[in-house]
């Protein structure tokens, strides 16, 4: 009686395991494939399309080709081009530079609300500073602002809209952004490490040198190459300080787009465009195995 | 191939440490002394201080009174760098970037050792540790138990005068922890190191050490070779942190103490009250079936060789028994039973309030 | 630690106030930049204009309810795919991160520069189909569907990077299996075990997806839509000091909701605590 019952439970069993194993959870991830395939793969195969298609003005036949691209990467737009990457790799550089001891000095510290206030205005102005972060700046070191006027900066030949202002303002979410990106990293450095390069006879910058940079290197490169990335696209903060002479492929692509320069240039910007694209898949390329070998070894 | 042994085995002596936390004593005056050569556990409940004591000798936290001597020199305020103390932690300390024989070669490379000679010490300590052919290895490449073993190396390369183990098998599954266990007692034998072994297992303390330091509170219980420490606890704390023990109520009379109707010469001190629980291993209870039968078995575990009764007294009391497994073949739980000491001196406590 | 010299005893202090001063300043200034006007004095003026100013709440409005489209996209489709990536997908796993990642790889002017190309199919190639109405009720400047689909493809990244951060410290098969073997359907033991357990997860991936709208200018200007962003930017010409004041505002209102939120969920994903050996505090 026992028996039996026990063996009919099992074999009711056996079967609902199965089934479950055929479950329909892949088809929950559909809605979510569709529509990065039509909201994100639409706009993108445009652009792609867009760059890749020279019209000829005089007769309006179109054709595909290299030319927008080619065109792209000349004259005016090269300039943006290589000012944007100079900006990108300065600002970012800095960033890492000065972000590190930050996120070294908040992680150590023993007071859990210096830490949560720091990280979240980190990730405030990492992500989302943009304009209101530009009319900061302006306000402060602009023109008209108060530090200019106060100190009598202009004099001095400051000016808020050159490569070293962008720079100091680029700054302001770059540094955050590095602080987020290391501080789980300074995290995953753990105490015994530093107690057993101690206990084999290392010193404080030995361990530092031998140690914690070693391991965290992965990491710092990654954070790196994601600063450019994000300085890189940025265009908000530098649209919003107008009046910039900073030549930049963001704003070169929006000028184009909205034909303020001149008049047919869209499909330059959509190469443009794709320029960027290819510099941030080449950013992604190298920070996504960075990641991969630095949570292998934090974690 | 011989690693060379330690040259001189050291002693190491704690006197009157004291050190707290915020409200919590850590340490509350540990005075032990460990003889060269020696391997010595610190036992004793999470929060018992074992800890802090170790990691003060390894130059990791400072006293705020009393010193550690290592060899009659005071090394309390030398830096943990300096120590020339190895050290095992619990888990996780391996360098991640570094192969296992960079692990091992580290504190000679801090020490400008040359790359060819680090390297052929790290090859002899990875080889002492069994793990000769694995130095190529990363650490996420190792299991737990191999993880521990260069940890071991690493600690070993710099010729220390004490090595330091804290915990270092809590993280292991139970047959790892019994074979790395008797590895570290082989190698400790064959180099003749003094060492402390920091663990809350106190069969792992028993089963290793030549003796076991029982701490509690930040203050050291008893100090004793494994034998004794179980046969001849000196305080009620230990003889129930150690192995396992049932109280039993009992009454005093001078010299001995009456407990299930009989009377047995009390060992070592009494408290002064007359009503008092006594102690008694599994070991140390007769069960059978016949007689009075005033108690009952709750429930049995079969442990191999012998098996463990669970009796319910008249007086409710629980007490453990264990019986050879044969013997017990013949009792169920339920059964009607009597429960009698065997006659040899016991360790009497005062009743908790 | 011992032995701890006072030079390296100071770095901390010193990293943290140099920092203090650079991130501060500009704010500080922006105050007094609003209130201390050159020729008229002290003056709140900036701050109590701002309501009664022209576009202000339509704009924030059409920001917020962008916000709510956006999250209510945003979760919909990213939940029910992390969950059953747990539960029964692992294989499906790298193609829903590759997916995720993808919007960061496109930066936002490109996306919108593709967006824009899109949009103008509408009158050029699609005026005489019913596809036409649809293109028009995208860009209905009312509400803007567009952006709401734009941005759902912008915060994935983040959005999807807050869900894995909650799920990965629930075990999500398990108490899913706990709540089956309690008698709970599968529909309910998601409700009742899984969703309460992401609570934290699921109010980041709606707050950074909702200060990622609120802040976003650059597809709303490109496309020619005014949120609260682009207001901003439109208003300083005329309005120097209003605009700073909405600037240092909207700054310091998403700092203290998001703190706000770090507290009421008791951690934030990146704040793992340290590993600190036993015996120190």
């Amino acid at each position: 009686m026992t028996a039996s019952a026990t063996v009919a439970v099992a074999a009711g069993q056996a079967p609902a395991r199965r089934r479950r194993r055929r479950s329909p959870a892949p088809l929950a991830a559909v809605p979510l494939l569709v529509f990065t395939a039509i909201a994100f793969g639409v706009p993108a195969a445009a652009m792609l399309d867009g760059a890749l298609t020279t019209g000829d003005p005089a007769t309006g036949a179109t054709a595909y080709g290299t030319g927008n691209l080619t065109a792209s990467l000349q004259g005016a737009y090269r300039t943006a081009l290589l000012g944007s990457v100079e900006l990108s790799a300065t600002a970012a550089g800095l960033a890492a530079l000065l972000g590190l001891p930050l996120a070294q000095a908040v992680v150590s510290s023993r007071s859990r609300a210096l830490r949560e206030a720091v990280l979240t205005a980190s990730s405030v102005l990492a992500n989302f500073g943009g304009v209101p972060l530009a009319f900061a700046f302006v306000a402060t070191l602009g023109n008209s602002g108060v530090l200019t006027r106060r100190l009598g900066l202009a004099e001095h030949g400051w000016s808020l809209y050159s490569f070293w202002g962008l720079v100091l303002v680029y700054l302001y979410f770059l540094v955050p952004l590095m602080v987020l990106t290391i501080a789980p990293a300074l995290d995953g450095l753990r105490t015994q490490w530093r107690e057993a390069a101690r206990n084999n006879g290392a010193t404080t910058l030995q361990y530092w040198l031998h140690v914690a940079l070693p391991v965290l290197a992965p990491s710092l490169l990654g954070g790196l190459v994601l600063l450019f990335g994000s300085a890189f696209a940025a265009y908000a903060t530098a649209a919003a300080m107008v009046g910039s002479t900073v030549p930049l492929v963001t704003l070169q692509i929006s000028d184009a787009l909205s034909g303020n320069v001149l008049v047919g240039q869209e499909n330059v910007a959509l190469a443009l465009s794709l320029d960027m694209v290819v510099v941030a898949g080449l950013v992604m390329a190298v920070h996504l195995p960075l990641q991969r070998r630095s949570s292998r070894w934090l974690d | 191939m011989t690693p060379t042994p330690t040259p001189t085995a050291a002693t190491v002596e704690f006197r009157g440490l004291r050190r707290t936390f915020g409200t919590t004593t850590a340490l509350d005056g540990l005075d032990l002394t460990v003889a060269p050569g020696e391997l010595l556990a610190l036992l004793g409940p999470s929060g018992c201080g074992k800890t802090t004591a170790l990691r003060m000798l390894a130059g990791f936290e400072t006293p705020d009174s009393g010193s550690v001597l290592v060899d009659g020199r005071d090394v309390t305020r030398v830096p943990a760098h300096r120590r020339d103390a190895g050290m095992v932690f619990q888990s996780y300390s391996l360098f991640p970037h570094l192969d296992c024989v960079d692990n091992v070669a580290f504190g000679p490379r801090m020490r400008k050792t040359g790359r060819a000679e680090r390297h052929r010490q790290a090859a002899e300590l990875l080889e002492l540790v069994g793990l000769g052919d694995k130095g190529d290895r990363y650490p996420h490449q190792l299991s737990g138990g191999q993880q521990q073993r260069v940890a071991l190396a690493r600690a070993l390369a710099l010729r220390p005068r004490v090595l330091l183990l804290d915990e270092p098998l809590s993280a292991l599954d139970a047959k790892v922890r019994l074979t790395l266990r008797d590895e570290i007692r082989r190698i400790q034998r064959e180099l003749g190191i003094t060492t402390l072994f920091v663990t809350h297992d106190q069969e792992e303390a028993l089963s290793t050490a030549d003796r076991v330091a029982v701490m509690r509170g930040g203050r050291l219980e008893q100090c004793a070779p494994p034998a004794e420490l179980y046969g001849r606890p000196a305080t009620a704390f230990v003889a129930e942190f150690v192995g396992t023990m049932s109280r039993i109520p009992g009454r005093l009379h001078g010299g001995t103490v009456e407990v299930l109707g009989h009377r047995l010469p009390v060992d070592g001190e009494a408290p002064a009250a007359r009503e008092v629980d006594v102690l008694v291993r599994p070991e140390d209870l007769r069960v059978t079936a016949d007689g009075a039968c005033s108690a009952r078995i709750v429930a049995t575990a079969f442990l191999g060789a012998t098996t463990r009764l669970t009796v319910r007294l008249a007086d409710a009391t629980e007490v453990k028994a264990d019986l050879p497994t044969h013997e017990a073949a013949a009792l169920a739980a339920g059964d009607a039973v009597t429960v009698a000491p065997r006659e040899r001196p016991v360790l009497v406590a005062a009743r908790p309030a | 630690m011992a032995g701890l010299t006072p030079l390296t005893r100071a770095w901390r202090p010193a990293v943290l106030g140099l920092a203090g001063l650079y991130f501060l300043v500009p704010l500080a200034a922006s105050v007094v930049f609003t209130v201390d006007v050159p020729g008229r004095g002290l003056t709140f003026d900036a701050y109590t204009r701002i309501i009664g100013t022209e576009g202000f709440l339509t704009s924030l409005l059409l920001s917020l309810g962008l916000a709510a489209a956006t999250i209510a996209v945003v979760l919909l489709l990213l939940v029910p795919a992390a969950v059953a990536l747990r539960l029964g997908a692992p294989r499906l796993r790298p193609v829903v991160e590759a997916v995720c990642s993808l919007p960061l790889v496109v930066p936002p002017i490109a996306f919108v520069a593709g967006i824009g190309t899109v949009l103008k199919w509408g009158p050029e190639h699609l005026s005489r189909t019913p596809l036409f109405q649809t293109f028009v009720a995208l860009q209905n400047p009312d509400f803007p569907v567009v952006l709401v689909l734009a941005y759902a493809v912008m915060a994935l990244p983040f959005a999807h990077r807050a869900l894995d951060a909650g799920l990965r410290a629930v075990d999500v098969r398990t108490l899913v299996e706990a709540a089956r073997s309690c008698g709970a359907g599968p529909v309910r033991a998601l409700v009742t075990a899984v969703l309460p357990n992401l609570r934290g997860a699921l109010m980041n991936a709606a707050f950074l997806t909702l200060a990622l709208v609120l802040g976003e200018y650059t597809v709303a200007q490109l496309l020619g839509f005014r949120p609260f962003a682009v207001w901003i930017v439109n208003v300083s010409g005329s309005q120097a000091q209003m605009s700073v004041a909405v600037s240092v505002l909207s700054l310091l209102v998403t700092w203290v909701l998001l703190l706000a939120l770090a507290g009421a969920g008791g951690r934030t994903p990146g704040a793992r605590r340290a590993r600190t050996a036993k015996g120190t505090p």
